[in-house]
């Protein structure tokens, strides 16, 4: 980033230092967040960023006090006597301060591994958000979430599919299902139904194997589903940039289809951040408690229906040893962790755990929108793109963990932690194959 | 006015004027503030769950005790004794006779103990204390993050540890009339304040710590329950 591509004024540069000191007023995390930091450097030792490449930059107190200094300039009684006796007060921030604050806040893949072993608990992914939030009432959002978000707000889905492509790939996949199963399975869109189906559009273009998958589970399992023409993307950058009026922009279009369709359940794909995003963060928090639908993961609804006896699977179909990448948000932030294994101990022959894994695992390095970014946008002179730096720092934990395993394949349930982790494995020439647990769901049913 | 009287006959009613509006203004600030939903998973089911998940935290510092355990080997010792030296000073100006009766122990013996628990207490403070404070200077990533006031804080706890120390292993000091003192003062009668200059020392820098505490890190303490439960709240 620099100066000519975003101009910043004072005026702007004061639309900071005031959304700063609103957090006094602000929810009670913040308010906390910035109250009680001892400063005591157990995030940094727990982070996957900081543990990689041990600079200052990368350790999340450090990227914390970027909005926790500013704060207490504000509102630390210490800090207005050393100004008052120094004779400035108030604080001062500079231009060059946001040129940092870009890249910082964008460095951090938003996975809350630190707030496991804060000793009190501190989420730096809160502040790094807020950061992110300041940044884009700036319009100092990265290129491609800022596309991102434009192209779904014109068509309902962030890669930009249109309608009829849309209509055609589901033809498409049924023919393929077909000729793999040898029987009819329907992708029904826009029909009554008990369950309304949505995942990410990245799936739907890259990933259609596990859209394919997902689609025989609700086939074998006689569950009566369906795909919105207007919401198959439950995927929502707004998390990612801060912006809290996209962000439920993106979230209405899945409650309007379910109001719609009169679905009594709303099921998320393979895509973390969106299933944490409709049931934790939108749902009942924007559309009222008594929404009359409930909202559900479709690893949770596959492994009741697999306790239940209701599927038949042959994991010699996947004899290759395999490992499970837990997905941040699906782990730490929604506690869906042992689901995902009961279904892949059922699908494959050699399944392998990751060490640290479920709700302690090291995040992809791709989380928190990081996944999607490659340029060299926010590149201080002499720095890495954002591609490299997810190669070589924030996913180098993830990478050694996998290849200790020996496992030929990694189930990522994610669109961000597959996109990551195959342009890991590639970047690195590892031959490791990555893909979803319905795409090994699909190749072990027996229908 | 004399500094003894300033020390020992002002400050304490404005040291607890200070901390209490203190604690309370911020206290009262994150009650009001508004709760956004934010689980941290896994979560226990229920309230009292939730609250024995707390008081684990607390307790045993897990969150450092699993995540690094140079710090929390400093930390947990530092936090405990500080504890045990807390009620230790509790028995300057009250005692608990029933439950040394209960533990079927004479005065005698508890004071024998007590003096020897307290100048352990002391020493072991002290320890953990420059432990601390030099991991916060050893340590890269601790060193890199802590400024000003984080030495501020260890500098000013060490002073109190240091001349506590100093009073309770130097030879001459007569704590009786610090305890005649402190009864007075917790009944809010007056009384003669001790002229040991080390005792005034130690109580002013108490003062301030306790002062200070509202408008620093160390509000951590109250701090910790409300960030816990944010976690795990259902």
């Amino acid at each position: 980033m620099n100066g000519q591509e975003y101009p910043i004024d004072q005026a702007e540069l004061n639309k900071v230092v005031e959304a700063v000191r609103a957090i006094k007023d602000g929810p009670r995390v913040l308010q906390l967040y910035m109250d009680i930091c001892a400063k005591c450097g157990t995030c940094a030792k727990q982070c996957h960023v900081s543990c990689s490449e041990p600079v200052r930059r990368n350790n999340p107190a450090f990227r914390s006090d970027h909005i926790r200094g500013l704060y207490s300039m504000n509102h630390s009684v210490l800090q207005k006597l050393a100004a008052l006796l120094c004779g400035s007060i108030g604080a001062s921030l500079k231009k060059e301060t946001l040129d940092e604050w870009f890249r910082d806040f964008y460095e951090c893949s938003g996975c809350r591994r630190c707030a496991k072993f804060c000793p009190f608990g501190i989420d730096n992914s809160v502040i790094t958000r807020k950061g992110r939030t300041i940044l884009h009432s700036l319009g100092l959002t990265p290129a491609k979430i800022r596309a991102t978000q434009k192209t779904s707000d014109q068509f309902g889905n962030n890669e930009g599919i249109p309608l009829q492509v849309f209509m055609d790939n589901m033809c498409f996949l049924e023919d393929e299902l077909l000729e793999e199963h040898g029987v009819r399975i329907r992708i029904p869109v826009d029909e009554r139904a008990d369950v309304l189906f949505a995942t990410t559009s990245a799936e739907i273009l890259a990933h259609a194997e596990t859209l394919m998958g997902c689609a025989t589970f609700f086939h074998v399992a006689g569950i009566s589903w369906t795909m919105s023409s207007e919401a198959f993307d439950a995927a929502n950058f707004g998390f990612f940039s801060g912006d809290d009026a996209h962000m439920k922009r993106k979230n209405k279009l899945l409650h309007d289809a379910c109001m719609k369709l009169k679905v009594k359940k709303l099921v998320i794909g393979e895509c973390g951040h969106a299933y944490r995003v409709a049931k934790h963060i939108g749902g009942t928090n924007y559309w009222g408690k008594e929404i009359p639908y409930e909202i559900t993961s479709i690893l949770i609804l596959a492994a009741e229906v697999l306790r239940k006896g209701g599927l038949k699977l042959d994991p010699s179909r996947n004899p290759m040893p395999v490992t499970y990448h837990d997905p941040c948000n699906f782990a730490r932030s929604a506690g869906i962790i042992e689901e995902p294994r009961e279904i892949l101990r059922a699908c494959v022959e050699d399944f392998r755990e990751m060490t640290p894994n479920r709700d302690l695992n090291w995040c992809c390095g791709g989380g928190g929108g990081l996944g999607p970014l490659d340029s060299c946008e926010g590149v201080r002179e002499g720095e890495s793109s954002f591609y490299e730096y997810r190669m070589q720092v924030t996913g180098k934990k993830k990478l050694e963990q996998i290849i200790s395993t020996g496992a030929r394949y990694v189930a990522a349930p994610c669109g961000n932690c597959k996109r990551q982790i195959t342009q890991l494995v590639n970047y690195h020439k590892h031959d490791v194959e990555v893909g979803g647990l319905f795409d090994l769901f699909d190749k072990a049913i027996i229908l | 006015m004399s500094v003894d009287k300033l020390v020992g006959g002002l400050l304490p009613y404005l040291t607890c004027i200070v901390f209490i509006l203190g604690i309370a203004y911020r206290v009262s600030r994150w009650n009001r503030a508004s709760v956004t939903r934010m689980p941290l998973f896994p979560i226990s089911s229920g309230r009292a769950q939730k609250w024995s998940q707390i008081a684990k935290e607390v307790l045993i510092f897990k969150g450092p005790l699993d995540g690094d355990k140079s710090l929390w080997i400093g930390t947990w010792i530092f936090h405990a004794t500080l504890a045990l030296v807390l009620v230790g000073h509790l028995r300057i100006v009250t005692d608990f006779p029933r439950l040394w009766n209960a533990l079927a122990h004479k005065k005698g013996e508890i004071d024998a103990v007590a003096a020897i628990a307290g100048g352990c207490a002391g020493a072991i403070l002290m320890a953990t204390g420059l432990y601390l404070l030099f991991r916060r200077l050893a340590v890269l990533r601790v060193r890199e993050i802590s400024g000003f006031e984080d030495y501020l804080s260890i500098a000013l706890v060490l002073a109190v540890v240091l001349t506590g120390d100093i009073m309770r292993f130097g030879s001459q000091f007569d704590l009786n009339p610090v305890r005649e003192y402190l009864k007075a003062l917790f009944s809010l009668r007056s009384a003669p304040v001790p002229s040991d200059p080390w005792f005034l020392l130690h109580f002013f820098l108490a003062q301030l710590l306790i002062m200070y505490i509202p408008f620093s890190k160390f509000l951590h303490i109250p701090g910790i329950f409300y960030s816990k439960s944010l976690l795990w709240q259902k």
